[in-house]
């Protein structure tokens, strides 16, 4: 056995059942011969394929991936197809970001009367991939484990710049603490949610007021603390929000999690906090807020180009970013801080904590980080607000802002959406429309 | 060789590695963060410029996912296959005292009632070499558990920064004169915390004031992660998960953390620690209570690693230093 005249690809489909299931049935029936390297594994809908299964195909080893469903308007289940269109369209370009091959993943609309076109898939995918040679991503040799100056020197998020002294007493803060003092003691809310000397502080008499803080050390999204047992426990919230926070939010409010007629906001001009965010930071204002704080320091505006790390790391080519990204995910302990801290992973029970079946590996080996991120980004997808809690929280230093840069850019240029920000249009993902792109679709 | 420049260390690491030792110390993952990670090359070992780790070094003994066997179906046969019998020698390069300290607190929980072989097997294979601190800041507190910035237990081999591109080094186990040969320095300048509490009454206010609300209303940040735990130099709880198909995997040990709500979930849906104060009160019990009781020492370092990995600002010293009357006696 030598080279590739020996290697047979193994090629995973995931294909629909009502079309491309029936048209490969027919390639069969019609004696219509295609290379045996397929493996045909049947779902209900192409709205059905967790991009989880194409992740789970290449940890156990496929060198190529096809996901085949119904031709626009064919849906069995009307729009199962355009819910799927969208969703490849944005993971898709979460794998490239993390170097991927994206030359072993395929899409196609085959229908139950095109047996021949299944066949002729089959044999344009099974000759390419034998071109292509075996995929062994989760092989792929890490970078050094110091920051060599580095791989993706300009991409990284983790140089945050000093955070500077908190100023004393300012006047914001003078005024915050009175009014989370007025908000108590009339009896508005139960307890205001802001921020103290080490972090979050949660605020239930009028005489603690004075623990409140506001200074450069405020990074925090304290919208997590919405959904959790214990502060909902203490009744009716008072929030205190800065404008990147309130995006956060709109899409709580939008996908049903929090209604804000039950809460106060508190909505303070922010400056910026020192964090990689910041910079290209164009919501220092909170737009919603039941009242807002303003020092009369004028609100800058932003500096830097929102997705110029992604940038940079996407000039590397390919195999440079998939080592990248090995060396990140080496990393990864499975704390799941990421998580915990993201206002938008608010299920009662995570996928990555489910065990029947189990989606993700729970061990944090190479192929389980990367089904871990890959899986928690994709999920917030169109979702996440880009406040970077993800990456500020990651004991590892994990650069996870840019698996979310690259999904909100995605959202940006590919729907004109940006999460969190106009409270009127409908989630990215959960809804569709009849003109997504579908170049990449056979 | 009771002195060691900066160059000579780097250049012995350069040696153990080129025979095939795993080294590990302290690496510059990224502009902010410093983490013990394995060498890749001896210019990576980082000596001065930080106060400690983001991390420890219980991952050598106590790796974050560890194999413990594999299994392969043929036909009827069911295959077992064993771990490798021997792990290469590791060295750990730079670890603080209260890295080391965790050594011979791990040893008896994976020894009382059970010898642990996976354990075993890699302490036997790692040799420590401690650098003592000659820096500290405000989240250490290693005096407060009866330990010091230049402590010796679970150390090999000490290392004194003398300040001017040299180490006093000081061998004080056989693997340690193995390794670096005889050498007995007598101290150097070590930078301690002043004592923040008495461990002691920890231990009593957990005991006494068991259903305190004060567990709760200090642990409403808490967001439920593992950073603390999985950052500390002595948590050792873990899980055991199968991976694999109907044909072959394995059996592996993965850590695991009081803080997650599924730690202590019951298939029946109960779960006895059901809010998050519960989670950290257990923290603090175990370290405190549960562990002297039964050992005779605190499960705790003091290194502060929970602190400062924490992303809402808790840990073992800002949650204990709010209990009421902590402060030392």
């Amino acid at each position: 056995m030598s080279g590739t005249e020996a290697f047979s690809p193994k090629i995973v489909a995931y294909v629909c059942n009502w079309c491309t299931y029936l048209g490969a049935d027919l390639a069969g029936t019609a004696r219509l011969e295609y290379p045996p390297n397929v493996r045909i594994i049947r779902l209900p809908c192409t709205g059905r394929i967790d991009t989880n299964l194409v992740v789970k195909a290449f940890e156990i080893g496929a060198d190529a991936v096809l996901v085949s469903g119904c031709h626009p308007g064919d849906c069995h289940y009307t729009a199962g197809n355009y819910h799927a269109r969208r969703r490849w369209m944005l993971f898709r370009d979460l794998l490239d970001v993390v170097g991927f091959d994206m030359r072993r993943i395929h899409f196609t609309w085959i229908s139950a009367a095109e047996g021949k076109k299944f066949q002729q898939a089959i044999e344009e995918i099974t000759e390419q991939t034998r071109a292509l040679g075996p995929y062994r991503p989760y092989e792929a040799k890490p970078a050094a484990a110091a920051c060599s100056g580095c791989a993706v020197v300009d991409a990284c998020s983790a140089s945050a710049s000093a955070i500077a002294a908190p100023p004393a007493d300012s006047p914001a803060q003078t005024r915050l603490r009175e009014t989370a003092a007025r908000l108590l003691s009339e009896g508005a809310v139960k307890v205001v949610i802001g921020y103290g000397q080490r972090g979050p502080a949660f605020i239930t008499k009028p005489e603690d007021a004075a623990r409140l803080v506001w200074n450069q050390t405020c990074f925090a999204n304290l919208t997590t603390y919405l959904k959790r047992k214990e502060i909902r426990a203490l009744g009716k919230p008072a929030i205190v929000l800065k404008g990147c926070d309130e995006r956060a939010l709109v899409v709580l409010e939008k996908e049903s999690q929090v209604d804000r007629a039950e809460m106060h906001t508190i909505g303070m001009a922010c400056a910026g906090m020192g964090q990689p965010k910041c910079a290209a930071c164009d919501t220092r204002q909170t737009r919603f807020a039941d009242e807002t704080i303003a020092d009369d320091a004028p609100v800058p505006p932003p500096t830097a180009e929102r997705y110029a790390a992604l940038d940079s790391l996407l000039q590397k080519s390919p195999e440079e970013r998939l080592a990248f990204w090995t060396t990140e995910f080496d990393r990864c302990l499975k704390c799941y801080a990421c998580r915990q801290v993201c206002p938008m992973c608010y299920c009662e029970r995570c996928l990555a904590d489910k065990n029947r079946p189990q989606a993700i590996d729970t061990s944090p080996h190479r192929k389980g980080n990367f089904a871990w991120h890959l899986s928690r980004a994709i999920h917030l997808a169109g979702r996440c607000v880009g406040c970077d809690e993800c990456t500020r929280a990651c004991p590892a230093a994990i650069d996870l802002r840019l698996l979310n840069l690259s999904l909100a850019r995605a959202a940006e240029t590919k729907f004109a959406y940006r999460a969190g920000t106009d409270p009127a249009v409908e989630p990215l993902v959960g809804a569709y429309s009849l003109n997504d792109k579908e170049e990449f679709i056979r | 060789m009771n002195t060691l420049t900066r160059d000579g260390l780097r250049k012995l690491v350069g040696e153990w590695m080129a025979a095939g030792k795993i080294c590990v110390g302290p690496v510059r993952v990224k502009p902010g963060t410093v983490l013990f990670a394995r060498l890749t090359s001896p210019e990576e070992l980082l000596l001065d410029g930080w106060v400690r780790p983001a991390n420890s070094i219980k991952e050598l003994l106590l790796p974050r996912n560890e194999t413990l066997y594999g299994y392969r179906v043929e036909k009827n046969r069911i295959e077992l296959l064993d771990p490798p019998e021997t792990i290469p020698e590791q060295i750990a390069i730079c670890a603080h005292p209260c890295d080391a300290a965790a050594l011979p607190i791990l040893d008896k929980v994976f020894n009382w009632d059970f010898r642990d072989e996976a354990y075993n097997r890699r302490r036997e294979a790692t040799t420590v070499i401690t650098l003592v601190c000659a820096e500290h800041d405000e989240e250490c507190f290693c005096t407060s558990v009866g330990l010091a910035p230049d402590a010796t237990g679970g150390s090999d081999a000490m290392l004194y920064d003398l300040g001017d591109g040299q180490f006093a080094v000081s061998s004080l186990t056989e693997k340690g004169r193995a390794i670096l040969g005889e050498a007995e320095a007598h101290g150097g300048h070590a930078s301690a915390p002043p004592v923040r509490f008495d461990p002691k009454q920890i231990a009593r206010f957990a005991v006494d004031r068991f259903a305190d609300p004060f567990w709760q209303a200090h642990s409403l940040a808490c967001v439920g992660c593992g950073a603390c735990a999985y950052t500390c130099p002595v948590c050792h709880c873990f899980d055991i998960v199968d991976e694999g198909n109907g044909r072959e995997g394995v059996r592996a040990r993965n850590w695991d953390a009081c803080q997650f709500s599924l730690f202590t979930l019951h298939a029946s849906g109960h779960n006895p620690r059901h809010a998050q104060g519960d989670r950290q009160r257990q923290r603090i019990y175990h370290k405190f209570h549960v562990y002297p009781e039964k050992f005779g020492e605190t499960l705790c370092t003091g290194c502060g690693n929970c602190a400062r990995n924490c992303p809402v600002g808790l840990g073992v010293l800002p949650l204990i230093t709010e209990i009421p009357h902590a402060e030392p006696v």
